[in-house]
């Protein structure tokens, strides 16, 4: 009795959901699960609503909750979609990667009988490259801060080595052990010492910098040939050509031939292109998302 | 998914603006729906040198797993005629394989469509309109991807 007074409910809120009301649909879902608290959909529904009024943190609770009902090995792709949503706008990009790539696998090889969007694939796909995007981004910007605040640590230290010698230098000559020419040569010498120091010790630190690789691109290899989109599942044709596993099934879906030779090609005839793929998840770890660009 | 089109186009049109074929150039790209080309063609007396021809690209959310649609504009000024090809009608309607649904391949792109109408018109022969062209022009209502073109003459 009380889950089909809670059916009611939640179907009210999808009315409003698809009326875009959405504090309204959120309002009925919390009815609905003061009525009946163990349909995860209803948990699904309302953090897909509170994603829509940006309160992350209430979207970010019913995911997992949604999630603990249907089990950590349970189908529930929309939850771990939902999830990594809230989790990328509160700026956590490995959490969002992470349910991110479960949402993606989950709509990869699903449960018997999951209902799977036509597009969920492809969308999935796209927000999993986001999330990587996000959290590869965050790491090299905190490598370059480290980086930079290593350079500023070690231009101290010799501009400090500089100073004890200048002053060694003008200690020997106040006891007479130097001569005026001969200590003013030796203090041109360590400023000159001290200034190729630097400028070598600078060289270094912006060759090792990626934001100075900005003419590098992307490998045309782990680059789909559809999208464009660096490659994070690609899957490999029977002509020996590999594309990101979404766009070609997309494809395939209206006409089921290879892209370049036109020849028949089905989707079970894909294989996944393990080698690619550690080349590509290899990229990434490079340091590379300051040239990948735009997203 | 919307941004799959937009995104590929953003793509696009940055390798666009740095080189082109000769005799291809980008006139607009204001949004990620139309974008215009220029097109001349060099080595055949049917196309002086001097004439440039206008190539409009619609493109749909699907895109490039769709095709987009290609057709030639016409202008007054600066002018651009439709060019004179057997497969060409005189409303700009091209029938090319590679522009219909059976015939796109995603892999194509707005540069390698433009490579293909120039290299097609570079290598014509004849001087004509395709035939039925004035019936066609009068009675189309369709667009150009849902015409059932006959490919009539493969060769050309």
């Amino acid at each position: 009795m009380a889950s089909y007074q809670a059916d009611r409910l939640k179907e009210k809120g999808n009315v409003a959901f698809r009326n875009a009301s959405f504090p309204e649909a959120e309002d009925f879902y919390t009815q609905a699960i003061q009525k009946y608290s163990n349909n995860p959909l209803i948990f699904t529904n309302r953090a897909n609503a509170r994603l829509k009024l940006q309160r992350w943190e209430g979207a970010v609770n019913d995911c997992l909750k949604s999630i603990e009902i249907t089990g950590p090995n349970g189908q529930n792709h929309k939850a771990f979609y939902f999830l990594a949503q809230a989790q990328l706008a509160l700026h956590h990009p490995h959490e969002a990667l992470s349910s991110a790539l479960t949402a993606y696998e989950q709509v990869r090889s699903p449960a018997p009988n999951a209902k799977i969007g036509p597009k969920d694939l492809e969308t999935f796909s796209g927000f999993v490259l986001r999330c990587k995007k996000a959290k590869f981004a965050v790491r090299d910007r905190e490598r370059l801060r480290r980086e930079g605040d290593l350079g500023a640590e070690l231009e101290e230290s010799l501009e400090a080595q500089k100073q004890r010698e200048l002053d060694l230098v003008s200690a020997q000559l106040e006891r007479v052990e130097l001569g005026q020419v001969e200590a003013s040569e030796r203090g041109e010498e360590i400023l000159e010492n001290f200034d190729r120091k630097v400028a070598e010790l600078r060289a270094v630190f912006a060759a090792a910098d990626p934001t100075n690789h900005k003419s590098r691109e992307i490998p045309d290899h782990l680059v789909d040939m559809i999208t464009f989109e660096p490659m994070h599942d690609p899957v490999i044709t029977k002509n020996g050509h590999s594309y990101e596993r979404a766009t070609i099934y997309e494809h395939l879906k209206r006409s089921p031939t290879d892209p370049l030779t036109r020849d028949p090609l089905t989707i079970p005839e894909l294989r996944s292109n393990f080698g690619l793929k550690a080349a590509c998840d290899e990229f990434w770890e490079s340091g590379a998302s300051d040239w990948i660009g735009d997203w | 998914m919307a941004g799959m089109s937009s995104k590929r186009l953003q793509k696009e049109l940055v390798k666009i603006q740095g080189t082109l074929p000769p005799g291809i150039s980008l006139v607009s790209a204001d949004n990620l729906r139309e974008w215009l080309m220029d097109l001349s063609i060099p080595d055949n007396p049917i196309y002086p040198p001097t004439d440039t021809y206008r190539l409009r690209f619609l493109f749909s959310q699907s895109y490039p797993i769709e095709a987009p649609e290609v057709t030639f504009l016409p202008l007054q000024s600066p002018e651009r005629k439709i060019p004179l090809h057997p497969h060409i009608y005189t409303n700009g309607i091209i029938c090319l394989d590679l522009l219909d649904a059976q015939g796109w391949s995603p892999v194509h792109n707005v540069e390698s469509i433009c490579i293909s109408i120039q290299s097609m018109l570079a290598g014509n022969t004849k001087a004509e309109r395709p035939p039925g062209d004035a019936e066609f022009v009068r009675s189309n209502r369709s667009r150009p991807r849902d015409i059932n073109f006959l490919y009539h003459d493969p060769s050309v």
